[in-house]
């Protein structure tokens, strides 16, 4: 299994666009939206790959922010619509962490558009399809992530108001 | 010794046999330093003292000295707190990491302390000071026989050049008249929005140039009142392994990011991670930066309010909240 993605990823890199999209989906909805989606055969793109997690409530803002600074172009997170998580309030607590991530990235220099998070169900299979058409195309116009190693010509700010 | 001093050793002299140990500052090495101290024996009070170089936050250590306590004697910890390190101590017991009735606090109105790296780059030869005053706009230190004048923001630590609760919040004895907030509290925090302002790349390279000298010594999460995980801290932990020993810097990054994370609505602000960082890095500022957001998301203020939730611990279930 392993051995296959990694020759996955290879090829990947090798074909003209290299972008890599993460997406990290709740079991109960989002990942049943996006069968949904296949099932269909609702046309999508196929930059993403799938991490399937129990519930939203399971995302660490750490999964997010170790597949940014380890190359990844863009991180989507999907899980339940409000009230209908499986857990309950699995997605309530999620929404708060996403948010407080989502504002914060900026400020270590992650462009803030390469993380989104949204709400789709299983029943959804048009809207994940949309969903995923349209965050790919926004990664795809932002370009590869710029990874993350000092740029020696910048200029550094002088001194900080400390 | 000064008046407070006296104040200081005589509240604690009267409760002292409720007290398993008190927990203050007392001299260190020389004259400047301030180090705390674990007085466990009443004729020890003497030894304790509050001036601007107390600089410590002694709430850091409230949790794992209230866990080696003896459980079958239930004594109380006795504790001086300044306004910020009140807020770290109201954080704790927030969390149910420290229970209200095992503390005695004292609380000590604070107009600052000072960044004994900052006086070091000012006057390398000091040696003795006998003492050091805080005005509204300058620091006063009389050293050597001599007495200077500086203006507060070459003298006084960061987080004090924007206190907003210089009085402690919460306590059982106050230790002197309560003094006025040096700035508004939705004041704005300047080197935030400095580093706001450059644009993304730079930003991103000005965390990369900072964090690239990080060595991991991991000293800014142990002085950290509010990094309570400790020896279980996910950075070191195999299972799962979130961070190699590698001294890539994408891992000093990710660490400084577990911080961020791990405390975002948590931090008091009182700025001990970048005070104890061997090699300068502005740390304090990542958690400065995530409080901005938590006040704008959930009108919240870590160590404020003893009964309310921080806001990352709960939920708003409604449909369009966050
Ligand atoms: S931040 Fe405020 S309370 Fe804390 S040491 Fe500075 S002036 Fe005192
Ligand atoms: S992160 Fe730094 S400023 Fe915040 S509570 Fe911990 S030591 Fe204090
Ligand atoms: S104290 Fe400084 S050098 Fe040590 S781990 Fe923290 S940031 Fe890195």
């Amino acid at each position: 299994m392993k051995k296959y993605l990694m020759e996955n990823l290879q090829q990947n890199s090798t074909e003209e666009q290299k972008i890599r999209i993460i997406g990290f989906l709740c079991n109960w909805c989002s990942y049943g939206g996006a069968d949904t989606a296949g099932v269909c055969r609702f046309k999508q793109p196929t930059d993403l790959r799938i991490i399937r997690i129990p519930c939203t409530g399971r995302m660490d803002p750490m999964f997010a922010i170790k597949a940014l600074i380890n190359g990844a172009d863009g991180v989507l997170v999907s899980g339940c619509h409000p009230n209908d998580c499986h857990y309950s309030v699995g997605n309530f607590y999620a929404r708060r962490r996403m948010e407080a991530l989502k504002r914060f990235l900026p400020f270590v220099g992650i462009d803030t558009q390469r993380f989104h998070y949204t709400w789709v169900s299983a029943s959804e299979g048009q809207v994940w399809q949309q969903v995923v058409t349209e965050f790919t195309e926004k990664i795809h116009q932002l370009g590869p992530n710029p990874g993350f190693h000092i740029n020696p010509d910048i200029q550094q700010p002088l001194s900080l108001a400390l | 010794m000064n008046d407070k001093n006296k104040i200081i050793k005589q509240t604690f002299q009267k409760v002292f046999d409720d007290l398993e140990v008190v927990l203050g500052w007392k001299q260190g090495f020389d004259s400047l330093h301030m180090t705390p101290a674990f007085i466990r024996k009443a004729s020890d009070l003497d030894q304790l003292v509050f001036n601007p170089q107390c600089v410590q936050n002694l709430s850091g250590y409230l949790f794992s000295t209230l866990k080696a306590a003896d459980p079958e004697k239930q004594g109380k910890i006795g504790i001086c707190v300044k306004g910020c390190d009140s807020r770290s101590l109201t954080a704790l017991i927030q969390e149910g990491l420290v229970e209200r009735d095992r503390v005695y606090i004292v609380g000590i109105p604070c107009k600052g302390v000072v960044d004994v790296k900052k006086l070091r780059n000012l006057k390398p030869s000091l040696t003795e000071i006998s003492g050091i005053t805080i005005e509204a706009d300058e620091v006063v230190i009389e050293a050597d026989g001599k007495t200077e004048r500086f203006p507060i923001a070459d003298v006084l630590a960061h987080k004090c050049l924007q206190c907003r609760y210089p009085n402690p919040l919460i306590y059982d004895a106050l230790i002197g008249e309560p003094v006025t907030a040096r700035v508004a509290q939705d004041a704005a925090r300047p080197a935030v929005e400095q580093l706001d302002a450059l644009s993304l790349e730079a930003r991103r390279n000005f965390w990369l140039t900072e964090m690239d000298r990080c060595i991991r010594c991991y000293a800014c999460r142990n002085a950290c009142p509010m990094c309570v995980c400790q020896d279980s801290c996910i950075a070191e932990t195999r299972s799962p392994k979130w961070l190699s020993q590698r001294s890539d810097i994408s891992e000093k990054f990710l660490f400084h990011m577990i911080r961020t994370v791990h405390l975002a609505g948590r931090c008091t602000e009182c700025g001990e991670c970048m005070r104890v960082c061997p090699v300068d890095i502005p740390v304090t500022l990542l958690m400065e930066k995530m409080n901005c957001i938590v006040k704008e998301l959930f009108d919240y203020e870590a160590g404020i309010d003893p009964e309310s939730k921080p806001p990352l611990q709960t939920y708003d279930s409604s449909k369009t909240g966050i």
